[in-house]
């Protein structure tokens, strides 16, 4: 007895002329839904959770300030001090008024730097803050 | 005579099979060079900076005051009273439906207040508690007089709960606290 496959007569084939509208489609995407990665983060951390947290809904106003687990303050690209903040934020407010200063700052800190970075907010006037957290499950 | 035809021409097409593989190419580009994580946290409008000569205390009674302590060891005091951190918002939920009704320059002050050695964690766990109060206190108020959640009301409407019961966190100047 023999055992033989059943084909079709036709050749079969996948067709793939549409193959490069869905790509297009996914790449048109993920370009609405993303912003560009604009800076390297060179702190290491970890957000503290929390249960009453809101979205930041206009990202393009958000800067960040990131204090690592280490103690280290970085501002854009670079480790700052703490007494450069002020010069660094108030330029920043300049071209964006109401921007939002987003701080990342790491769950094992202590509350002394935040309220060193806090008062010199203040000083360059930079007062809507948002203390980034992640959602607590 | 040999027959002479024209030697048909093959249409002419743009070669597309390689397509797929370029726009797969910068999706992946669009993947690795972009983020999509959304930023969540705890919104918080600093006050002006004054010089610590020019600050003027004004008098606020007790009543609507509502002082948050935190120490270095993880105690926290509300009103003078060790609290456990997750018995906060229920502690303060009641304070705050209180004086729904009440004027505008009545309503609640929550002041936090912490050591400069407190854990940051600590702090943030607190203020979520004090926010998630409030939160809670607005979505009831809505719920009852509107029959919607506060997330679902216009503009005029939340804008007339926000005034019903505001949210107001105070800092402590840094000067006051212990070095």
């Amino acid at each position: 007895m023999k055992f033989e496959k059943k084909r079709a007569g036709v050749k079969q084939q996948i067709p793939t002329a549409s193959l490069p509208d869905i790509i297009f489609m996914l790449l048109l995407f993920f370009m609405v839904t993303t912003t560009m990665r604009e800076v390297d983060v060179f702190v290491k951390f970890k957000l503290p959770e929390a249960k009453a947290i809101e979205k930041i809904e206009n990202k393009r106003l958000v800067n960040y300030i990131w204090i690592g687990e280490d103690g280290r303050i970085q501002v854009n690209d670079a480790i700052v001090k703490v007494s450069d903040i002020q010069d660094i934020m108030y330029k920043k407010r300049q071209a964006l008024p109401n921007l939002i200063v987003s701080l990342r700052i790491d769950k094992g800190q202590s509350m002394g730097i935040v309220t060193d970075i806090q008062q010199e907010l203040r000083k360059a006037y930079c007062l809507r803050i948002n203390y980034s957290a992640m959602m607590k499950e | 005579m040999a027959l002479i035809r024209k030697k048909k021409k093959p249409e002419p097409e743009i070669p597309s099979s390689s397509m797929a593989d370029i726009s797969f190419l910068l999706l992946i580009f669009f993947l690795v060079s972009t983020v999509i994580d959304v930023d969540t946290g705890i919104g918080l409008t600093l006050p002006e900076y004054v010089p610590p000569d020019q600050i003027q205390t004004a008098p606020i009674s007790k009543d609507r005051m509502a002082a948050l302590l935190i120490n270095e060891q993880g105690d926290v005091l509300l009103d003078g009273n060790v609290i456990a951190i997750p018995q906060i918002s229920k502690n303060l939920k009641a304070r705050i439906e209180s004086k729904i009704e009440l004027d505008k320059n009545k309503k609640l002050i929550v002041s936090i207040k912490t050591d400069r050695k407190t854990s940051y964690n600590l702090y943030i766990q607190a203020l979520d508690q004090v926010r998630m109060a409030f939160n809670e206190v607005r979505e009831e108020y809505s719920k009852k007089k509107f029959g919607k959640r506060f997330i679902d009301l216009d503009q005029d409407q939340a804008q007339e709960v926000k005034e019903k019961i505001p949210v107001i966190i105070s800092i402590a100047e840094p000067e006051l606290i212990k070095k």
